[in-house]
Parts: structure tokens; sequence; C-alpha cells
């Protein structure tokens, strides 16, 4: 007996609807990146005052971006995660949006 | 021009106190004057340091947000302008020179391509200088946050 061949499925508009709305849940990060200029604890300083992180917190973001190179400081929504961006670099923070993998 | 005492001193009504002299306010003069020039002028060296993209997997970032970008840098350092000969703050107006220098500190790094610590090292005196009294100043006012 041969073997079965698997049939390949036609892609429907409801896969493409749910690979769109999978493509669109997946949430986006802020992301900071270091530089060699910026003082620690201005960088504390805009974390608490645009996210309204505490102390801890603030510090513990700066902490990773000194010693990673780079921190996901907020993920969610794009339109939110495109706005605090854009806050950070009004306040002249190196930083960047990216989708969750 | 920067003495011993601190610079930037929270007063216990709130508000912030200035203590630069002349010459440690030509800096911030120097500083703030730049930052608004850059925002207005595409040729400026420190343009590049005030627009960076904001998602780097796009050819062109979204123009709404460039514009409120755009918009928010102006406000800021023209607030810090209008206020350089003032002895005291409030929170916005610390807030807007905290921001200000801030940018002035990154694009001086970035039109120097001072992006990393041996490049910082190995830069000139007369910028060394600047960059030092730019952080300093940072440095100062965040304590006040």
């Amino acid at each position: 007996m041969g073997a079965v061949k698997p049939m390949r499925r036609t892609t429907t508009d409801t896969d493409v609807l749910t690979e769109e709305a999978v493509e669109t849940q997946r949430p986006w990060n802020v992301v900071v990146w270091n530089d060699p200029v910026t003082p620690m604890s201005v960088v504390v300083v805009i974390f608490k005052k645009i996210f309204g992180y505490s102390n801890n917190k603030a510090t513990h973001l700066m902490m990773t971006v000194h010693h990673e190179g780079r921190a996901i400081v907020w993920s969610g929504l794009r339109e939110r995660a495109e706005s605090y961006c854009v806050k950070l670099q009004v306040a002249g923070l190196q930083s960047t949006i990216e989708q969750e993998q | 021009m920067v003495g011993r005492h601190r610079l930037f001193v929270r007063r216990r009504d709130g508000r912030v106190e200035v203590r630069l002299n002349e010459m440690g306010r030509a800096v911030a003069r120097e500083a703030f004057g730049h930052v608004v020039a850059a925002e207005r002028d595409p040729e400026h060296e420190w343009h590049p340091g005030l627009n960076p993209p904001i998602d780097p997997s796009n050819d062109q970032d979204d123009p709404l947000a460039t514009l409120n970008r755009q918009n928010e840098i102006a406000t800021n350092a023209e607030l810090a302008v209008m206020t350089l000969n003032e002895e005291f703050l409030n929170d916005a107006e610390a807030w807007a020179w905290l921001s200000t220098l801030q940018l002035a500190l990154r694009s001086t790094a970035i039109a120097n391509g001072l992006l990393s610590d041996e490049k910082l090292a190995s830069c000139d005196e007369e910028l060394l200088q600047f960059v030092h009294t730019l952080q300093q100043y940072l440095f100062e006012l965040a304590e006040c946050f």
C-alpha cells in the first residue's frame, strides 16, 4: 500500500485573520539602550517620571541597561509603546520599540 | 564655573533653586540654544541626535509620533531658554532643564562619536570639559527629583 500523501490545506480567509490576530496580540516592547555618557541617576529619574516606577524598579532597570546594554522597560499595545518611546527620546534616552518574538 | 556648593537645591516650598553663576548659566545657555537650533535645522550637527528611529524594523516612523517628539523637544527647550536667568524653577521648568540638558549631552556624544568609554576618554580637552559639565549639572539636578 502506498503512503498516503498528506493533503496540503489551502489557506483560507479565516487562517489569515487568525494569523493577523496573533500578530496583533504579540506585545510591543519599549527598549532602552546603554550609552557611555548619561549619568545613572538621570536614567532612574526618567524611568520614575515617565512610567511612575518605584525607585527599586527604576534602579533595577537602569542597572540592566548598564550591564546588558539594553533593557525592556515596558510591554503592551503598540500605540502606548510608541508613545512611551517618544517620551523617553524627548527626555534624551536612546529608546526604540520592537515586537515580542 | 562650578564651585564646591551644590548647583541645584530642592527647597521646602517645592521649587528648585538654581545656584549657577554667570559662567555656569552660559554653559546651559549654549546647550539649550543648540537644542532649539538643532530641532529646527536638519543641517545642524545635533539634529540626528534629536531624531533617532522609533521602530528600526520600519523604513519610516509614524509621522504623528515624530511630530509629537519634535513638538515636545521644542516645548521643553524653549521653556528651558525662557527660564535661563531664573533663580527658582517649578517642577515643569526643572523637568524641561533636565530633559534638554540630557538631550544636549547625548547629541554632543553622537555628533562627536563618543559612543564608547574609550572614545570619551580620548576626546579633546575642551569637548571633554563640556561633557563633564553637562554631566555634573544633570547629576545634581537629578538629585532634586
